[in-house]
């Protein structure tokens, strides 16, 4: 076996705190190393072509590189040594960046550890196999998970670039959080204005399929090929007969059931159509409310309804798709009031969210745009808004910027001055953040034109005193407390993620942070894709955003499924389980641990019961190899004698 | 007097099951071995006594036909654990329970009587009387019974089809089962380490305690033998002896029945059951999980959930 090994110094990367000569020189001394050195930028052109010139001269069949991370170039090396002629898994790669050279100072420490990391990548090459990629079909449908702003764009995109798309909303019409706001900034036009058109595009488009008020229950398979089952929920209302005519809304005597789509900024009817724009616009019953459910008697609706549309018994109905890539567009949630006890949330009526707020300004909310106190339904004359309610604030769990508060702040104070030009807003911040075009114009013309009074500093307190609600808190500019009698606050409360956000990433096999928010396969370079191949992000669901980036992100989204599907075979991963049929004992607890249900039992021609994995279905994780007791099914390129020839070579010196 | 039960069922569960394992008379009158049971002129070799220590519940994966299989309390978690980990058909298997009052350890009644040859054993209620060339001796069976029955928590077989005698209820404390290992917790690493390695370091690697083991389901596929995956090599080193008891522990985790088979058949009296326990005692702490009690039980280590609804994640 002839090991060229090419020691990396990424400029002053690694050179500046790692002695890559003498680790060069150590490789050289190795069992098995051919060839070594050190070059200025190996993953550079003339860096690769060191690697092949040194495979063609030394006559190398296995190829180290000690550099960055291999999430960095991996692929890069492994192209390289596949056009001179290797096995691309003859390659390894170790981390003398990420691992060594940018974690210590000590010169003369990395240096031993470079060496020891090189060590161990020499030793594991040496046991590698050649493995080949088989290709396998694609679907060539999308489903699209969520049907918000940044979920409908991605729709309209992929559809648009004639792929059949499932769209799946799990609340009775699409449009999201966006359909819910009054105007957008820095703008103020009406969102629903300009959202509408996207609805109807998405109602419209002969390759979209919209299953709304549905849920997905399981997701199989892999990239290419996934089925999706679809949970669509029971609305009691039969949709194809439906017209929307709004009959049972005005008759139902159930008058206090909780409004979603307004966030309980006012009661609904049990069996309700959001808003006039919806889609589809249809009636939903809502059976913790409605009296032939509660009380078993009623039937108000199903008498009024001029259709028959109306179905008591109505079950879930499963449906499967089979799709070939995801688009997770799942949205946001944002902190409940009641838990920003300090501000008073919940306990006092005049104390609400932004987005209640947003729909007392809306035209079609529950005041028909209206701005009034919950508490007395007067019109309010001095108004305080609370930025920050929750986020950047750890004791609420939310260290993070919920990113759009501060714009909306300053739409709501100047839409407020256009509802009731005798009102006087003021906003409490801890930093006015506008970074986006035309942003901090639109802060600045909120005070300067539209006299908000901004007053830098956290509110401690705010508790009622007769109709008012006085809000203590410091102005840090002026180093003084202030307090201020205000007809109504409104908190700008923290956007978290939504409320099934970890089972739905469980679901869908991607990772999410400790605040429920999906995790991106790279910060800055892949920012929609996920490291589960095929499932895509797009708008909230990665992190709190407003409506340009995550328009931007439903695009990029559909731009990554319209490349993937512009091939019409997909290489396999061939770094996945593989069964030994000679030592498995068909035990088949890897069949019960497998979390991508990718292991099958097999029965051979002797009768042998053995464990199969489905090539396809395997995603490489590697439970059923720690899993099973005779080392029986082993993780190709990662199997137990490849690792333990990396542990012998760090132990035994 | 269950003697006589157990023969009478056995002839009448016979002519529906292929075999019927029991214990009959070893070589000598203090061995008992397994007896398979195909014919009706057999059932007379059958004996039921103290000396029936042998767990044949372990014959029962390799059954392809419909078998009947004698068991005491503790060997009856093992068809528990077959049954969870869906390593038998159950309803392949006739269970034939036979609730016991503790047995005796071979080795402990050949060290009473100084390894002479045995001419007779006879028991009486709470002893057991063995003459040997040079006189008899009575022994306590409380004095000869193996570790496991000071603390058995399951005199009567939890799963059995047809019962010898009437069911028993334990009488022996249930922190008593964890009592050792709960010692050996209080002393210090260095401690243990070292009680570890003297013990370990006897071990002659004849892997008859695995041979044993119920539970250990690679049978001639173990990677304490096998060069791919090639965990540990052949050399007589200590590190090697450990590594093996290791892997057999944790091949355990969450699965061991605490049958004791792998100590007894031991040749050096290692205790090799130890480790396995300490390993049930977190597996109990941790997952609420006792292997063999309940057959609609799912073995925590066999399962892959995000959440465990048993623990608090990241809280360990």
């Amino acid at each position: 076996m002839r090991v060229g090994v090419f020691i990396c110094h990424c400029g002053s990367n690694i050179a500046g705190t790692v002695d890559v000569a003498k680790v060069a020189e150590e490789a050289r001394k190795m069992p098995g190393v051919a060839y070594a050195t050190d070059y200025m930028y190996t993953c550079s052109e003339p860096g690769q072509k060191e690697i092949t010139d040194a495979i063609e001269r030394d006559k190398l069949d296995r190829v180290v590189v000690a550099a960055c991370s291999p999430r960095m170039h991996e692929n890069t090396f492994r192209r390289t040594i596949m056009k001179a002629g290797l096995n691309r898994y003859f390659f390894e790669q170790a981390n003398i960046r990420e691992h060594v050279s940018w974690i210590g100072l000590d010169k003369e420490l990395n240096t031993t550890k470079a060496i020891e990391e090189v060590r161990m990548a020499v030793a594991k090459v040496m046991k590698n196999k050649p493995l080949f990629s088989s290709s396998f079909k694609i679907n060539k449908r999308v489903l699209v998970i969520g049907g918000g702003v940044a979920g409908m764009q991605a729709a309209i995109d992929c559809a648009d670039g004639g792929l059949e798309v499932v769209m799946v909303e799990k609340s009775p019409s699409i449009g999201g959080m966006m359909a819910r706001l009054d105007k957008t900034f820095p703008t103020v036009d009406c969102s629903i204005c300009i959202l509408g058109p996207k609805m109807v595009d998405v109602a419209q488009h002969d390759l979209i399929k919209l299953h709304a008020y549905s849920e997905i229950a399981e997701i199989k398979g892999y990239v290419g090929n996934y089925q999706v089952k679809i949970r669509k929920k029971p609305t009691y209302v039969d949709w194809t007969k439906c017209t929307g005519c709004g009959l049972c809304m005005e008759k139902c005597p159930t008058k206090n059931a909780y409004d979603h789509f307004n966030f309980g900024a006012a009661p609904t009817r049990a069996i309700n159509i959001p808003f006039p724009q919806a889609i589809p616009k249809k009636a939903t019953i809502d059976p913790n409310y409605c009296r032939q459910f509660v009380k078993g008697k009623c039937g108000v609706c199903a008498k009024v309804c001029p259709t028959g549309a109306i179905n008591y018994e109505m079950q879930d109905e499963f449906i499967t798709e089979e799709v070939g890539a995801i688009i997770t567009a799942t949205g946001y949630g944002l902190m409940d009031v009641e838990k920003l006890t300090e501000y008073g949330g919940g306990r006092y009526p005049d104390v609400i969210s932004g987005i209640q707020y947003e729909r007392f300004l809306n035209a079609s909310g529950p005041t028909s745009g209206h701005i009034i106190r919950p508490s007395d339904h007067e019109e309010p004359k001095t108004i305080v808004f609370v930025s920050c309610a929750g986020s950047r604030d750890k004791s609420c769990g939310v260290p993070y910027c919920s990113n759009f508060c501060c714009m909306y702040i300053a739409k709501q104070a100047i839409l407020t001055k256009d509802h009731i030009p005798d009102s006087q807003s003021y906003v409490f911040y801890m930093d006015i953040r506008s970074p986006g075009k035309g942003y901090d114009e639109f802060t600045r013309r909120a005070q300067e034109e539209y006299g908000a009074k901004y007053i830098r500093g956290r509110v401690s307190r705010i508790y009622p005193k007769g109709k008012k609600m006085v809000v203590k808190g410091a102005d840090t500019l002026l180093g003084t407390q202030v307090e201020i009698e205000a007809d109504l606050v409104v908190l700008a409360t923290a956007v978290v993620s939504a409320p099934d956000a970890g089972q739905m990433a469980e679901k869908l096999h991607i990772s999410y942070d400790t605040f429920g928010f999906y995790v991106e396969s790279h910060p800055k370079l892949r920012p929609v894709e996920t490291n589960t191949s095929g499932v895509y992000l797009a708008g909230c669901c990665q992190g709190p955003k407003d409506i340009p980036a995550s328009v931007g992100q439903g695009s990029a989204a559909a731009a990554k499924v319209l490349s993937l599907f512009s091939k019409d075979m997909l290489e396999s991963d061939p770094a996945i389980a593989q069964v030994n049929t000679n030592n498995c004992v068909g035990c088949l607890k890897c069949l019960k641990t497998c979390p991508f249900q990718a292991i099958v039992e097999d029965t051979l021609r002797s009768g042998k019961k053995v464990a199969k994995v489905i090539e396809t279905v395997c995603a490489g994780c590697g439970v059923c190899t720690s899993t099973c007791p005779c080392g029986a099914i082993q993780l190709q390129h990662f199997t137990d004698n490849q690792l333990l020839a990396e542990v012998n070579a760090i132990c035994q010196k | 007097m269950s003697t006589q039960k157990l023969k009478e069922i056995i002839k009448q569960v016979l002519p529906d099951v292929e075999t019927v394992i029991c214990w009959q008379e070893g070589f000598d009158k203090l061995n008992v071995t397994p007896i398979f049971i195909t014919s009706p002129e057999q059932v007379d070799q059958v004996v039921w006594n103290p000396l029936c220590a042998q767990n044949l519940a372990g014959y029962l994966p390799s059954q392809k036909k419909k078998v009947a299989v004698a068991v005491k309390g503790c060997d009856s978690r093992t068809i528990v654990q077959y049954m969870q980990e869906g390593l038998i058909d159950r309803d392949n298997v006739v269970i034939i329970g036979i609730p016991c009052k503790g047995i005796v350890s071979k080795k402990k009644v050949q060290k009473a009587i100084g390894n002479e040859p045995v001419e007779d054993v006879t028991f009486t209620d709470g002893s057991i009387k063995v003459k040997t060339p040079s006189g008899e001796k009575t022994l306590s069976l409380a004095d000869v019974c193996p570790t496991k029955c000071t603390s058995c928590q399951f005199p009567t077989p939890i799963v059995y089809d047809q019962l010898t005698a009437d069911a028993i209820k334990s009488d022996k404390p249930a922190e008593s089962v964890y009592a050792d290992v709960v010692e050996l917790e209080g002393k210090t690493l260095e401690e243990r380490k070292a009680y570890f390695a003297s013990q370990f370091d006897k071990c002659i690697r004849c892997y008859a305690c695995r041979n044993a083991c119920p539970m250990c389901v690679c049978q001639d596929s173990c990677i304490a033998e096998t060069r791919d995956p090639h965990w540990i090599t052949q050399k007589n080193s200590l590190d090697e002896k450990v590594m093996f008891h290791m892997i057999h522990a944790l091949h355990l985790a969450g699965r061991c029945v605490e049958c004791g088979e792998c100590e007894r058949v031991c040749p050096m009296e290692i205790p090799v059951a130890k480790l396995k326990k300490k390993i049930n005692k977190e597996m109990k702490d941790l997952f609420d999980y006792t292997p063999g009690v309940n057959p609609e039980d799912k073995p925590p280590m066999y399962t892959f959930n995000v959440d465990e609804a048993k623990i608090k994640e990241h809280k360990l």
